[in-house]
């Protein structure tokens, strides 16, 4: 942190009040505040996560072997440091859980999203602060609820992440699915509050607020990705909302929404019919599938910036990346079934899942090329955040084709439910998003705390993570492909299934590794942030807005007037230049291609009407759509 | 620009090092805290202990090697770079080069999963329908390793060719219209070709009739899973979850008999409900008496559950369960005689069916699994048949396949005279989860009708010289008098 007395010392050049420490660095309105709040609890809700992972590959790869530091930390889970099937379960719906929403949702998500939206539109703040305050609160709050369910007699909710009904609704059906589920629903409820709060806040900031100059194909592809997350997790929440409240129904005021024809040991028939289990299923994918969007979409926004700064080039197809973006989006609300194929769902509609859900790899594969191309011919500065970058490009590429495999439903047969698709999503999701996350943190740290983090560390915790990565989650799909099913709690159900014992090992102490990898990025981070040293104002370079404003933080982000833009923010290495890069709040009496705009030398000047020319048909239609114009 | 090196004080160096040693050490001492003790460790089963063992500590005295090795390097660097003021270790060089031999190191690891690990992967299809979803999966396989290889291979490549130089400028270089149609129409086509051919996969598998399919009944339930076949007049006979008595009638099939007594007993059930709910008071006396005598240290737990016991029935919890359960009871009593009448579902046609706890196959002969769940979401897994299917209450799902191969030609093709094919859930539904599974024999068509003739009908044919009781009111048309089978109530008969 930028010590408060530093904070002070700028206090002059803006209207400023001295504030408390509550108000400064508790319920703070300012959007960076908030950003770092969302930052850190999504680091400690990550090491949580990781924790649990460690804690139940350590019982796939020695099933038979005892642990005392399972016990020490477990106690009744764990009784003579064996983990307790049930809690195997708890440990790996939880992980799930917290990985999804709580690190890679709010905390990549909301981290970026609050940081940069203002600063890279060139706003004084978010559209409502208040709001903006109330959504870290709402998450906050989430995650204490989500934390306390550990402190339940039963145990936390294990049903899976997914948590089916009627697995989830009955209380008797697993000890996971008594009170510790209720507490999950409540958290979930919580957890869409804050998301939507935040996802009304990006919206109207990145459509109402950009400042003179800053047209929409202008904005750094970062604001991009985050204004279509929130626009995915603005449509697709509510029905999340819906499914878990029709559920807490089910479970405590005896409806029947997905519940019918049941027997169930210890109670006997239930009174429920009519219902149906597949309902809960579609509500759930409807937002299941552009979560995983919400999840990735934010981290592919930052590579790309990240990439065409370190690469000292101009992001490659500006436009093209725009468009594949909106086309990932719209689709990513019509693929839902294709985790559906084989649950009895009509096997016609199964065909139209498939299809739909393979036209997906298009602009996926549109957006691999062009980063490939940006990198062709570059002048590559190896930064950490750069590293990570490229390992985000690199398990989007390994998880990406395996959807290939997941989306054609008559492979799927064999491969749903397998350790094929724990493979194929830790890479696409797990791993992609993660590195995406750590890419961000590298680059927007000098911003965040006006300190730079230490590149060596960086390093080691870059080529440790990516190495471990790959040995963690790349034997799985051969797992998977042999037929061993996920959320197994030991694979002792037929004999095949022992020689996969060592390739658990192997694994196993990978994650390990991974994880000990981690403690040098946590070392690295919360050393820096009062150590590290001291950042210039500008450290990468870079052309983007934020990097326009002083090191230390104030409110209002800029002293003066919030600086005009006068081109697109990818324009590196031009000819014309001495210098690799050029500021877009730089005066300067030529707009620059890099962002996409065909290259005629016919309209230098585009501000005022950038239409008319077939790569911003898009960008006026949009303009026409949302009636929103640069300031 | 700028160097990206910083200064390594000694404080730092050390830190480093003590934080990556306990990296190293910690998990060493959690191996060994691993308690040996115990005799009851079964000496080395499928693994040897002291091979594993020997593995991870392999892997960490590596770790510690490079660990070494590293520090020294730094060492050095740090020492030079204060006396020449240059940064010794050139980072971009050394990233540059990390990413080929991420590249080499890489395509090794793949190659040694693709022969090693290739090698577990499943066999042949055991069914017909198993070699189309193979090819499906070669043709993806193909085409998916291709781009694999080509991407990951340009993305490392171009790290280490283009890593920033002195005195090199990236070129201005942002936008190619012909090269983005292409490589978008380009994907395009290929995935229209792998969505075409995965259509008529899967269109063939799950939408094409098969007329001479056997139907067979799977049911499952928290943990297992059961078998019905139809019998001799290859009809099933009806049944619903209200008609469930674990003991005598687990697939809840509509057997008179068996039904009335479950209604029966629900009915005395019920009875007791309501004298447990008007006599709570004293109840709670009785109890509220035995916690008086005794004590928290003497009886520890006994005494505690009690007092929660007393505590549930002070606050109503108890008396609100019990009207809960009377409630439930009340609904199923009153479907079950909704349903008595009909001859629709009383029709018999269970009593031949023949429930199993193994699933017999005749080879190459069609057949569709009709799937009914008992309480929560299972999933009927048989990856040697490439077969999968949800089995969900409330619901009947299907799956139909022809096993190629019996279970004797497995167990030669696979060298392994213990081969069995298993059907095995693969959704999560609770804690025995990872142990649900049924095994299933494919065999000659001869040996086949050697087994299910032995398997007992549900409900047996009365024996002409046992003196059947004498039939009060019954209300069975034709056929023998029907007992249930063996392990019933023996009360059951008194019903008629
Ligand atoms: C240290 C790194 C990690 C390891 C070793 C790890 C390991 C695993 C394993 C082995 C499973 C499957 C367990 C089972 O099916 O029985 C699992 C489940 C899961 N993991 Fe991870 N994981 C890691 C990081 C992540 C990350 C970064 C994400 C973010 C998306 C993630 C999301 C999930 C989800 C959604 C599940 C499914 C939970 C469920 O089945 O309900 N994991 N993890
Ligand atoms: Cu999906
Ligand atoms: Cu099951």
């Amino acid at each position: 942190m930028s010590t408060a007395a530093a904070h002070g010392a700028h206090a002059d050049a803006h209207e400023h009040h001295h504030e408390s420490f509550i108000r400064k660095y508790i319920f703070s309105t300012d959007h960076k505040m908030i950003s770092r709040q969302f930052l850190i609890t999504g680091i400690v809700m990550g090491v949580i996560g990781m924790v649990m992972s460690i804690l139940f590959r350590l019982q796939l790869a020695w099933p038979d072997q005892k642990f005392a530091i399972l016990e020490m930390l477990l106690g009744r889970w764990a009784k003579g440091g064996v983990l307790d099937a049930n809690f195997y379960m708890a440990l790996v719906t939880i992980h799930g859980t917290i990985m999804v929403f709580y690190v890679l949702t709010a905390g990549l998500s909301g981290t970026f999203s609050n940081l940069l939206i203002p600063l890279q539109c060139g706003a004084r703040d978010m559209a409502s602060p208040f709001m903006n305050m109330l959504s870290y609160w709402f998450f906050f709050l989430s995650s204490v609820v989500l934390c306390w369910s550990f402190f339940v007699e039963t145990g936390p909710a294990s049903a899976g992440w997914t948590v089916y009904p009627p697995l989830s609704a009955l209380e008797k059906a697993m000890p996971g699915s008594g009170f510790g589920m209720t507490l999950w629903l409540v958290a979930i409820a919580l957890f869409i509050v804050s998301a939507l709060l935040g996802g009304v806040n990006y919206i109207s900031t990145v459509l109402n607020m950009r400042t003179k100059g800053m047209s929409m194909n202008r904005l750094p592809l970062t604001i991009w990705a985050f204004f279509f997350t929130a626009i995915l997790g603005l449509l697709s929440f509510p029905v999340l909302l819906g499914a878990a409240l029709f559920l807490i129904f089910d479970r405590s005021f005896g409806t029947s929404f997905y519940l019918s024809d049941i027997w169930l040991n210890g109670v006997g028939a239930l009174e429920n019919v009519g219902g149906s289990p597949i309902l809960y299923q579609h509500l759930f994918w409807f937002l299941g599938h552009p979560e995983v969007y919400i999840i990735l979409m934010p981290a592919l926004g930052i590579t790309s910036e990240v990439i065409a700064t370190n690469a000292r080039k101009p992001i490659f197809g500006y436009t093209a990346m725009v468009i594949s973006l909106m086309g990932i989006s719209i689709l990513s609300f019509i693929v839902w079934g294709h985790h559906m194929f084989i649950t009895g769902m009509n096997p016609f509609l199964g065909s139209v899942f498939m299809f739909l859900t393979l036209v997906i790899a298009v602009p996926s594969a549109v957006k691999v090329f062009n980063y490939l191309t940006t990198l062709w011919r570059g002048n590559i500065r190896f930064t950490p955040a750069m590293l990570f970058a490229i390992g985000l490009v690199s398990f989007f590429i390994s998880g990406g084709l395996t959807g290939i495999y997941l989306g054609n439903a008559a492979l799927d047969i064999n491969l749903h439910d397998s350790y094929f698709v724990v493979a194929h999503f830790h890479l696409v999701m797990g791993s992609a998003a993660i590195f995406g996350m750590f890419s961000g943190i590298y680059h927007w740290f000098p911003k965040m705390f006006g300190r730079l983090m230490n590149n060596t560390l960086g390093y080691f915790h870059f080529w440790l993570t990516f190495i471990a990565a790959y040995l963690v989650f790349f034997p799985m799909h051969f797992m998977g492909l042999a037929g061993v099913p996920r959320r197994y709690y030991a694979f002792s159900v037929i004999p095949e299934f022992n020689v996969w014992l060592e390739v658990n090992q192997l694994i196993t102490v990978a994650a390990i590794m991974a994880g000990f990898a981690q403690v040098l990025f946590l070392w690295n981070f919360f050393y820096s942030i009062f150590r590290g040293k001291k950042s210039d104002a500008n450290p990468w370079n870079s052309n983007t807005l934020e990097w326009s404003t002083p090191v230390e933080h104030i409110h209002g982000n800029w002293p003066g007037e919030i600086p005009t833009v006068y081109r697109g923010p990818y324009e590196y290495s031009r000819e014309d230049r001495e210098e690799d890069f050029y500021p877009q709040h730089i005066p300067g009496d030529d707009e620059g291609h890099g962002h996409g705009a065909p290259k005629t030398k016919s309209a230098p000047v585009h501000t005022e009407e950038p239409a008319a020319q077939s790569g911003n048909v898009l960008f006026s239609a949009l303009k026409k759509v949302f009636g929103f114009s640069p300031r | 620009m700028k160097k990206m090196m910083f200064g390594w004080s000694g404080a730092k160096l050390f830190l480093l090092a003590s934080l990556l040693l306990t990296a190293t050490l910690a998990p060493l001492s959690v191996f060994a805290q691993a308690d040996p003790a115990s005799d009851v460790i079964p000496a080395p089963k499928e693994f040897s202990l002291s091979t594993s063992d020997l593995v991870s500590y392999a892997y960490w005295v590596l770790a510690l090697l490079v660990l070494l090795v590293i520090v020294y390097i730094f060492n050095i660097g740090a020492a030079s770079e204060k006396l020449t003021g240059r940064a010794v270790i050139n980072w971009t060089k050394v990233n540059a080069w990390m990413s080929i031999i991420f590249l080499v190191a890489g395509s090794a690891g793949v190659a040694y999963e693709l022969i090693y690990h290739g090698k577990l992967l499943l066999p042949e299809a055991a069914s017909a329908h198993g070699d189309s979803i193979d090819n499906m999966f070669n043709w993806t396989f193909g085409i998916t390793f291709v781009v694999f290889v080509v991407t990951e291979v340009l993305l490392f490549y171009f790290l280490f060719k283009y890593r920033q130089k002195e005195g090199q400028k990236a070129a201005y270089y942002f936008h190619n219209n012909q090269l983005e149609i292409i490589w978008t129409i380009v994907p395009a086509i290929v995935l229209t070709f792998l969505v075409l051919r995965g259509y008529s996969t899967w269109h063939n598998i799950t939408q094409t009739p098969e007329p001479k399919a056997k139907q067979i009944e799977i049911f499952g339930y928290q943990f297992g899973w059961k078998a019905r076949y139809a019998g001799d007049d290859n009809k099933f006979g009806e049944a619903n979850f209200n008609f469930i008595d674990p003991a005598t009638n687990e697939l809840g099939l509509a057997i008179k008999p068996s039904v009335i007594a479950l209604r029966d007993t629900l009915v005395a059930d019920t009875g007791r409900l309501g004298k447990d709910l008007r006599t709570l008071p004293a109840i709670l006396k009785q109890k509220a008496d035995q916690l008086s005598k005794m004590s928290l240290a003497a009886d520890g737990k006994a005494y505690t559950d009690l007092e929660q016991e007393l505590e549930d029935i002070r606050n109503g919890n108890k008396a609100s369960e019990l009207r809960k359960m009377m409630k439930r009871k009340g609904v199923q009593i009153q479907r079950i005689n909704a349903t008595l009448a009909s001859k629709d579902m009383f029709n018999e046609a269970a009593n031949d069916d023949k429930v199993t706890t193994e699933i017999h196959l005749i080879k190459d002969q069609p057949y569709t699994f009709r799937y009914r769940a008992r309480d929560v979401i299972h999933s009927a897994y048989m990856p040697y048949f490439r077969a999968q299917m949800n089995v969900v209450p409330g619901m009947l799902t299907s799956f139909t396949f022809t096993p190629t191969k019996t279970t004797k030609q497995m167990q030669d093709e696979e060298k392994n005279p213990e081969f069995q094919f298993y059907l095995f859930c693969a959704k999560i539904c609770g804690s025995a989860h990872y142990n649900m599974k049924i095994k299933i024999v494919v065999e000659s068509e001869s040996e086949y009708n050697a087994w299910i003739e032995k398997q007992k009908r549900v409900v047996e044919p009365v024996q002409p010289e046992a003196p059947a009781a004498p039939a009060a009111g019954s209300d069975t048309t034709a056929t023998p008098k029907t007992a249930i089978k063996s392990n019933q109530k023996p009360s059951l008969a008194m019903g008629f």
